[in-house]
């Protein structure tokens, strides 16, 4: 072999350069580990394969978690985003969100200048054919040219390229994405494996040249003015130039022709078997569907600032060359538009992520790890996060450490997680906020005061950000103890403007935030305080404001919580647990939950069955300690 | 090594006697704010151990009921927990106000066998008697699901459905418009979101003044008499009733429709059954007697199967066999031979056939005494843990915190605009709900929102 390669011995491997690859091989660099990244292409380190957004309902949510771990995806978003929006600005804190364009170019630089320079990481370019596996665990890939690299750990995070099939009408072809190979020799090896293996489907509408769209015709959608940033460490500054979308609608004429192109559509004649998003429909699954509509909504999204391409949000398909050409040019503004690329539809395989742990190790091959697309799901923050707890729990694997998994009360990314390895999905899964039972709690405002400490702790989280943290928490207790502290009395006239009635007694300055509509600058104004730093400002006031809640959700978590991390141990066996049903059994059988908790959301078990199991494990608990005394708990990290 | 499993701390409250009218009426409290609630409800915390006798008082002062009042602090309690016991008079409308006070001041209903678990758990029981435990949860749990059923019979049963369904409903408006702003379908501000709650709170409403009407809804552990016509079941019925409820004649297919009456065994309420004698005839009326039959059969406790020993001599024990077969498979059953007066042979034909069959004549009343003996070791256990009446006021306390979300939702939709307020008490309504009729999941949730909005940019 005439390559040489410094180094073949790593700590981790990460297989992919996308969104979960990304994250996990800069989490498991960042924690000490000596970490391989190899991928297909260096040159699409970080490319998204179809909108070119970031962020948005749910899943800004991942984003800042992601940041406040340390992550790079937010920052990325602050460095190449060109239109920012918050969403649900007026519906409360623990459901806005925010939402990035982000100009291709820019983005990719941006993330490929984060692995180029991080420490204890190296980029290899190739494509992994093979794993490597010895005792029954993986030890290494092995790529297209034969080069071997070995590592305890290894995570995979292929996206859609696994047996990638790209459907344009009735043509078909291999690949991974538009412009991108499929990785087939992997999936062939994979399938040789013990893992399940199923088939999902996903789209992208074609992209359109803005030179040729009328943009006078068209509704003019600006970023917001107050402009928000994704990273706790990024400032508007680090914003590049701003630019608008648009907004057009299908209309009858437009759903008329794409009517008379089903014939032709792989979706409506069975050629794509996948299973494709509910809230991501193809144009023609809308106009099929909700046949009673007679026009649906287009964002028009620039593809970035050095280029005139528009990505039109809403037009997703599959349908021929031909019927798209036509169908387009019925839009409003977009008469005369040439198309720069089809449409597509994309199948590709998936694994059961019923078979994981929670650390996202696959149960069936110790040390192998699967994240992002290829375990379910779909996007790039959903990939963003799993890379992330993936790349930690493979470094902590390699040095001999216990897993770590964010809980459901902790993060989206512990509700991601959960769902994945609990419910498994029919379809791409993509979080939304009701998803998670704890949204009050689980706000994109206070991702960093909910896992930066853990970051810390995990080796995630540089002095920079710390010292960050830190100042900011210690700003936020100091300045929520003065306004506990400070009462105003009856006659204050400032404060009673602010309030627009009289004070009847002394309250606390505290006290009357609670009240709807009260900020708290405009109290400290009143009261003749200074003004506190926006994002100080801010969790005093949601933290004000949600009280009542968060009290009651917390008594909730710490009521149940020590019987839902009870851990049920590997090696039980269902079928002998007496009282069980057949049922039941089988249904914990196919998930193996790792603890009481877990066990209890697998569907269809009941209390009864939850309350049978505790007796069987402290059953265990008393036959194996007999004549034993005084039993040591492991260490959990700490929480 | 396992580790010890952790026991919920939690107070739970259930009756621990078995329900009914007269007698005496235990709640037993287990948790950490029984000392609380025993503060609140008699005024003081009595001596460890000693009964002393005290008012129950409700919220508002008044008097529930006046009676014994024993507390055990932990670890030296049945669950290795502070335990109360409050012995009242026992009926009905008291012990739903004493459980219902337990609840308002934080205590929740025991889920079945969940005193004993505890016990368990908290090293109160050895582990010999694992097996024991399993066994009690199991059958404790399926006798409350078949308590949940008859609660939720008839028209309630309706009632709540159409109730689950609008919350459901609304919640779809409102977490659609949280989840997808940018669709066009923002609700919040909607008069129409705010009508539905209206509706939904004067539903509520309806249905809890239904359901709390609690003399409708009859105690006690049901008692299903099967078997062919002219076996003897309404005899039978008459005989342990002492009273003449049910028509006896010599003709086969007598009984058509449900026959019931209440009595007590020793304080244990009992529903008896009478039903129309299992055949397959071609008269409509009796067709649908036998197919009312088998439904009683399905929802009973407990079933007594009788056979006529004279008209099936020297084939009893297929007489016998051929009749459990129209009972489903895990429905406890006690055969009882009936007509010995009329078979001299009675005894050698009962020679072969399993113990535990019961001997007698409805018409002599031989044997009825030894009858009575077996059903009350037989049903007494399931009167214990759980009846109707407990499953009923799971339920009502489950609609009462339903109800309570619905309304401080609603405030917070109005006074604030706090849409994702809204939503977060729309979900504990529909928690509190799903106690009642099933989980509605986030993905059920997400299913609907699909379906019938057009989602997807
Ligand atoms: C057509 C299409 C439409 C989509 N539509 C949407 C949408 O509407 N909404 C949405 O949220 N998401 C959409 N997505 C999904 C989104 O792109 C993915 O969820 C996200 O990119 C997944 O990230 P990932 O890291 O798992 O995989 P990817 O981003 O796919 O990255 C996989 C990486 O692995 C590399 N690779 C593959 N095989 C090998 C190998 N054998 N060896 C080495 N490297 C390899 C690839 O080069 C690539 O860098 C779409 C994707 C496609 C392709
Ligand atoms: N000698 C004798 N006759 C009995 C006994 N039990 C019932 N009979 C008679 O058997 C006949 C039928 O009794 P019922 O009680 O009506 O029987 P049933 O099972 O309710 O019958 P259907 O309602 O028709 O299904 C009547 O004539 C009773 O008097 C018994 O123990 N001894
Ligand atoms: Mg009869």
């Amino acid at each position: 072999m005439a390559m040489m390669v410094s180094a073949t011995n790593f700590d981790v491997i990460v297989v992919g350069g996308g969104h979960a690859g990304t994250e996990a091989a800069l989490a498991s660099a960042r924690s000490g580990s000596k970490t391989l990244l190899v991928t297909q292409n260096i040159e699409t380190l970080g490319q998204m394969s179809c909108n070119p957004a970031i962020g948005g309902i749910g899943k800004s949510h991942l984003v800042k978690e992601i940041d406040a771990l340390g992550g790079v995806m937010a920052l990325a978003a602050d460095h190449s985003g060109i239109h920012f929006r918050v969403l649900n600005a007026r519906k409360g804190p623990a459901v806005r969100a925010t939402r990035a364009q982000a100009d291709r170019q820019l983005y990719r630089a941006y993330i490929r200048h984060a692995l180029e320079n991080q420490q204890n990481l190296k980029l290899f370019q190739q494509s992994v054919d093979d794993l490597i596996i010895g005792d029954g665990r993986v030890t290494g890939v092995v790529t297209d040219t034969g080069l071997r690299f070995t590592a305890p750990a290894v995570v995979l995070t292929v996206g859609t390229f696994l047996g990638g099939i790209i459907h344009v009408g009735m043509d078909k072809q291999p690949g991974g994405r538009a412009g991108d190979p499929p990785s087939n020799r992997l999936a062939d090896r994979l399938r040789e494996l013990p893992f399940s293996v199923d088939r999902l489907k996903t789209g992208t509408p074609p992209r359109i040249d803005g030179n040729t769209v009328d943009f006078s015709e068209l509704e003019e959608q600006p970023g917001d003015e107050q402009r928000p940033v994704m990273s706790y460490m990024a400032s508007r500054d680090d914003h590049p130039r701003q630019v608008p979308c648009f907004i057009t609608h299908t209309n009858e004429e437009t759903h008329e022709l794409i009517h008379s192109g089903l014939d032709r559509s792989p979706l409506y004649t069975g050629e794509i078997a996948g299973v494709g998003p509910r809230y991501c429909p193809s144009i023609e699954d809308k106009i099929v569907r909700f046949a009673d509509k007679s026009s649906h909504q287009i964002f028009i999204e620039p593809e970035g600032l050095n280029t005139t391409e528009l990505y039109p949000n809403g037009i997703s398909t599959s349908l021929p060359f031909d019927v798209q050409q036509a169908f387009v040019r019925t839009i409003k503004g977009f008469e005369n538009t040439h198309i720069t690329r089809p449409g597509y539809a994309i199948e590709y395989d998936f694994f059961e992520p019923r078979d994981l742990k929670n650390s996202l190790e696959t149960r069936h091959l110790p040390g192998l790890f699967f994240a992002g697309q290829i375990n379910g799901t779909t996007g790039y923050e959903e990939a963003g996060a799993q890379g992330l707890i993936a790349g930690i729990n493979a470094a902590r694997l390699a040095k001999g450490e216990e897993a770590w998994s964010p809980r459901r009360n902790e993060a989206y990314m512990g509700v991601l997680v959960d769902d994945l390895i609990t419910m498994g999905t029919r379809e791409p899964y993509r979080m939304f906020t009701s998803r998670a039972e704890y949204r009050l709690i689980l706000r994109q405002d206070n991702a960093d005061r909910r896992l930066t400490e853990q970051g810390r702790e995990l080796g995630l989280i540089d002095e920079q950000r710390w010292r960050y943290f830190c100042e900011k928490e210690e700003a936020i207790q100091r300045q929520a103890g003065v306004l506990s502290k400070t009462y105003v009395h009856p006659g204050d006239a400032a404060v009673e403007t602010l309030l627009g009635q009289a004070l009847n007694r002394d309250h606390s300055l505290l006290g009357l935030l609670k009240r709807p509509g009260v900020t708290v600058n405009e109290l400290m104004n009143a009261a003749k305080l200074d003004s506190l730093r926006e994002e100080v400002a801010e969790q005093i006031e949601i933290d004000c404001k949600y009280e009542g809640y968060i009290v009651r959700q917390q008594e909730e978590i710490d009521r149940v919580m020590a019987q839902q991390e009870m851990a049920i141990p590997d090696s039980i066996e269902y079928g002998t647990i007496s009282g069980l049903s057949n049922e039941v059994c089988q249904k914990l059988e196919s998930v193996r939950p790792a603890t009481i908790g877990q066990a209890g959301r697998v569907a269809g078990v009941t209390h009864a069955a939850i309350s049978l199991l505790l007796v069987y494990l402290k059953k265990q608990y008393l036959m194996e300690s007999q004549g034993k005394q005084g039993t040591s708990r492991p260490l959990k990290l700490g929480r | 090594m396992s580790e010890k499993p952790p026991v919920l701390e939690d107070t739970i409250v259930a009756q621990a006697t078995p329900p009914g009218r007269g007698g005496i009426g235990v709640v037993r409290l287990s948790g950490n704010k029984v000392q609380d609630i025993c503060q609140a409800i008699t005024g003081s915390l009595p001596v460890p151990r000693f009964a002393a006798i005290s008012d129950f008082r409700d919220g508002d002062r008044s008097v529930i009921d006046r009676g014994l009042v024993i507390y055990f602090p932990k670890p030296a309690s049945f669950t290795g927990e502070h335990v109360l016991e409050l012995h009242g008079h026992g009926g009905p409308v008291v012990m739903r106000l004493l459980l219902d006070r337990c609840v308002r001041l934080g205590a929740r209903i025991a889920a079945p066998g969940e005193f004993t678990q505890r016990a368990f758990l908290n090293d109160k029981i050895d582990l010999s008697q694992a097996e024991a435990i399993a066994d009690l949860i199991d059958s404790a749990s399926k006798a409350a699901a078949k308590s949940a059923v008859r609660s939720m019979q008839g028209e309630f049963s309706n009632q709540i459905e159409k109730l689950t369904e609008k919350v459901t409903l609304l919640r779809m408006y409102v977490e659609a418009a949280i989840d997808f702003p940018e669709e066009e379908i923002d609700f919040l501000g909607d008069k129409k979101v705010q009508g539905m709650l209206k509706s939904i709170l004067s539903e509520f409403d309806e249905v809890t003044e239904k359901a709390t009407q609690g003399a409708l809804l009859r105690e006690g552990v049901s008692l299903v008499l099967a078997g062919r016509p002219n076996a003897g079941k309404s005899s039978l019925m008459n005989s342990l009733t002492g009273k003449e409820v049910s028509i006896v004649t010599d003709i086969a297919g007598t009984t058509r429709d449900i026959v019931d009456n209440y009595i007590h065994l020793d304080g244990l309420p009992l529903r008896l059954i009478d039903t129309a004698g299992l055949r397959s005839g071609s008269d409509v009326i009796e067709v649908e007697g036998v197919k009312r039959a088998h439904g009683e059969i399905r929802n009973a406790d407990h079933v007594i199967l009788i056979v006529d020993c004279f008209a099936y001599r020297g084939e009893l024990a297929a007489a016998a066999e051929a009749l459990r077969g129209e009972v489903p498979g895990e429905m406890p059953v006690t055969v009882v031979v009936n007509k010995i007066d009329l078979n001299p042979d009675w005894q050698r034909e009962l020679d072969g056939v399993p113990e535990g069959w019961v001997p007698v004549s409805a018409k002599t009343g031989e044997g009825i005494g030894c009858l009575r003996e077996h059903l009350k070791q037989a049903l007494g256990f399931i009167a214990v843990e759980e009846g109707t009446f407990i499953a009923r006021t799971r339920h009502l306390d489950a609609l009462a915190r339903a109800r309570i979300s619905v309304e401080t939702g609603g405030r917070h939709l109005v006074e604030a605009g706090a849409g994702e307020l809204l939503a977060e008490e729309l979900k504990l309504c529909q928690q509190a709900l799903g106690e009642i009729t099933g989980i509605v999941t986030s993905d059920d949730l997400l299913g609907r929102i699909f379906s019938s909005f057009c989602i997807g940019k």
